[in-house]
């Protein structure tokens, strides 16, 4: 989702407006009425797309815990330079698929490789670049978290001096000669991000980083994955906070009992699973209540109102007749916003769908 | 073995090493063992009558051999149980086997580093009071002292090779305790099985007390089983002492030092072996 700003050209008044690379969206300046159509640049989405080299490639991965499919014949790559989202109900199998990939568990069947290293067989080398926070992270009680990093950074190969810096970045420089069995939940979360970053990796798994962690802890972790993806990390991100996921994440794989049930950026998502766009449509003196013409209109799938503000589910293509047949009946128009279909729409339209084929 | 890291076997024992040191277990157990040993040489010494206020190394020994016994293997239990069960169940393994290190890396800088840990206690415990009784006393034991705290160490090595062996076998740190607890008492119910045997096929307890009869060649043999009366044994060797609670217990010529320090590695490596053999095919 881009925000854009853009001056009347008549008036000179801005008008802040959002959408998505390439989308086309219809402007009425709430100064002036004058109306036109703004097209939102193709962004850098572009240069991420046309990369093609894959960073870590699941093919196939299947797991059986004695008699339940944790995994079932689960595929897909992820592009190097982007970050993943890894979606799915509880126990869809997230966390397993995670697992294997780092070759903590033993699979049944499936072929995986992290930057080209199958991990049965070069598992060391493929381990090397990656860092990983897991959903239960815990360390060691009875050390400082300057020596936690530091046992970290000594199994990495890397230099010590690293450590301080780190426990600084996170903010735990307070804490730094602290026992880490005295950490609250959210400190031993953050000296988990501490020692995801030692040696800078250029993969990071993380599995439910910001889950249980309060709105700060939840904002720090979230700089500090865009930060590690700005410098060029690949990062595959498992999370069920699904607003985490549409903010950070330029592709998600939603998987349910172990199974893909889709793999894309969550535009196109929308897209294929035709999960419209909503208008939200200031009218001064609307009062809740709908008007007549809208109702009939064709491609209109949903109109509600509350207040001054109606609100229209529709294709893109009917928008601007929805906004004509307003003005002709005639309501004034202060202001027009478009609501791209959330993540969380196409999370449950999927789910649903699953279910019910199922 | 082959592609081994040994920088990653040494930075996993300091670790392991730092983190149990300051266990509070280690640290009220070198209080016990140092307030133990010194008590059991003042009895020694009460006991033996003459001047001195502390008795000999040997009379020191005689009196902590049950006790040590009973707390070495304790110490070792409750430092190892939850290495790799405990470490599963809480994640903190998971970070460590997301690094490059081998399964088999990480097994033996646990074994070396609570090993370490493990070896204070009887290091401090006991060696303090050795320098006391020297001190006091005199030091003509001094090696065969030494011994003893040498194989002090190799019980706790053996009792730990085996806790490892049962943490990695048990998915729940619950489970690895209760196989701890099993281990613990081991070594009481397996000397009551093998005297129930020598009397159930005519054996004579009061002849083996009074000197009159010797043990049966099986019931030697039988000590292989048992870590804590291995030990034992090796113990009372390493100070020539041909009785033990007023039991005479001379061993054949067979049952050498070798032999018995032998049988100890035995113990040491085959569970070592078999805990290697369990994490390595545990899903974390």
């Amino acid at each position: 989702m881009i925000t854009k700003t853009i001056m009347c050209p008549h008036c000179k008044n801005k008008v802040t407006i959002q959408g998505n690379p390439g989308e086309k969206t219809y402007i009425i300046c709430p100064k002036c009425n004058t109306k036109g159509v703004f097209t939102f640049p193709e962004e850098k989405s572009e240069l991420k797309t046309t990369t093609t080299s894959f960073t870590i490639e699941v093919d196939g991965l299947t797991k059986i815990y004695k008699d339940v499919t944790a995994v079932n014949d689960l595929s897909f790559n992820i592009r190097t330079g982007e970050i993943f989202g890894l979606l799915g109900p509880n126990g869809a199998g997230k966390t397993t698929a995670i697992k294997a990939i780092l070759s903590l568990i033993h699979v049944n069947s499936g072929k995986i490789k992290i930057n080209g290293f199958d991990i049965k067989k070069d598992g060391i080398e493929a381990r090397k670049s990656v860092g990983y926070l897991p959903e239960r992270v815990a360390f060691y009680d009875n050390l400082t978290p300057l020596q936690t990093l530091n046992f970290f950074c000594e199994l990495r190969g890397d230099d010590k001096s690293v450590a301080k810096p780190l426990i600084s970045e996170v903010g735990l420089e307070e804490a730094i000669d602290r026992k880490v069995g005295t950490f609250s939940k959210g400190m031993v979360q953050l000296l988990g991000v501490a020692q995801v970053m030692i040696g800078n990796p250029p993969v990071y798994i993380l599995d439910e980083p910001m889950a249980g962690l309060d709105a700060r802890w939840v904002k720090t972790i979230r700089e500090k994955i865009k930060m590690l993806n700005e410098q060029g990390a690949t990062v595959l991100f498992s999370s069920h906070i699904l607003t985490e996921v549409e903010n950070l994440c330029d592709r998600v794989a939603i998987i349910d009992k172990g199974k893909l049930i889709a793999e894309d950026t969550v535009a196109n998502l929308n897209k294929y699973l035709k999960i419209k766009p909503r208008l939200e449509i200031s009218i001064p003196g609307l009062n809740g209540k709908i008007p007549e013409e809208i109702k009939g209109l064709k491609g209109v799938e949903a109109v509600d109102a509350k207040d001054d503000t109606l609100f229209v589910t529709c294709e893109s293509s009917v928008r601007s007749r929805v906004i004509a047949t307003l003005e002709e009946a005639g309501l004034k128009i202060d202001n027009i916003k478009t609501i791209e279909p959330s993540l969380e729409e196409a999370f449950v339209k999927l789910i649903s769908q699953d279910k019910g084929g199922a | 073995m082959a592609g081994i890291n040994p920088k990653a076997i040494y930075t996993i024992a300091k670790k392991e090493f730092m983190d149990n040191i300051r266990n509070k277990w280690i640290i009220v157990m070198t209080i016990i063992f140092i307030i133990l040993a010194i008590a059991s040489s003042y009895l020694a010494g009460r006991q033996a009558g003459g001047g001195e206020i502390f008795g000999g190394m040997e009379d020191t020994v005689v009196a902590l051999m049950s006790i040590y016994t009973l707390l070495i293997p304790l110490i070792a239990i409750l430092l190892g149980f939850s290495t790799i069960a405990g470490e599963a169940e809480t994640g903190a393994l998971y970070v460590v086997l997301s690094y490059p290190v081998k399964r088999v890396e990480v097994l033996l800088g646990k074994f070396l580093g609570l090993g370490s840990a493990l070896a204070v206690t009887p290091l401090i415990g006991f060696g303090l009071s050795g320098v006391v009784i020297a001190a006091t006393v005199g030091a003509e034991e001094g090696v065969a002292f030494l011994a003893f705290i040498a194989l002090a160490i190799i019980l706790g090595l053996m009792y730990l090779s085996l806790i490892i062996c049962i943490s990695a076998l048990c998915k729940t740190r619950v489970r690895a305790i209760a196989g701890g607890i099993i281990l613990f008492f081991w070594a009481m119910i397996y000397g009551m099985i093998v005297m129930a045997i020598y009397y159930a096929t005519g054996g004579d307890f009061m002849k083996l007390m009074t000197g009159e009869g010797t043990y049966p060649d099986w019931l030697w043999s039988s000590v292989v089983f048992s870590p804590g009366d291995l030990n034992q044994m090796a113990v009372m060797q390493a100070f020539g002492l041909k009785q033990a609670m007023g039991i005479s217990i001379e061993a054949p010529d067979w049952m050498s030092m070798n032999l018995l320090l032998v049988v100890q590695l035995v113990w040491i490596i085959v569970p070592l072996i078999l805990a290697y053999f369990f994490f390595k095919r545990r899903d974390i």
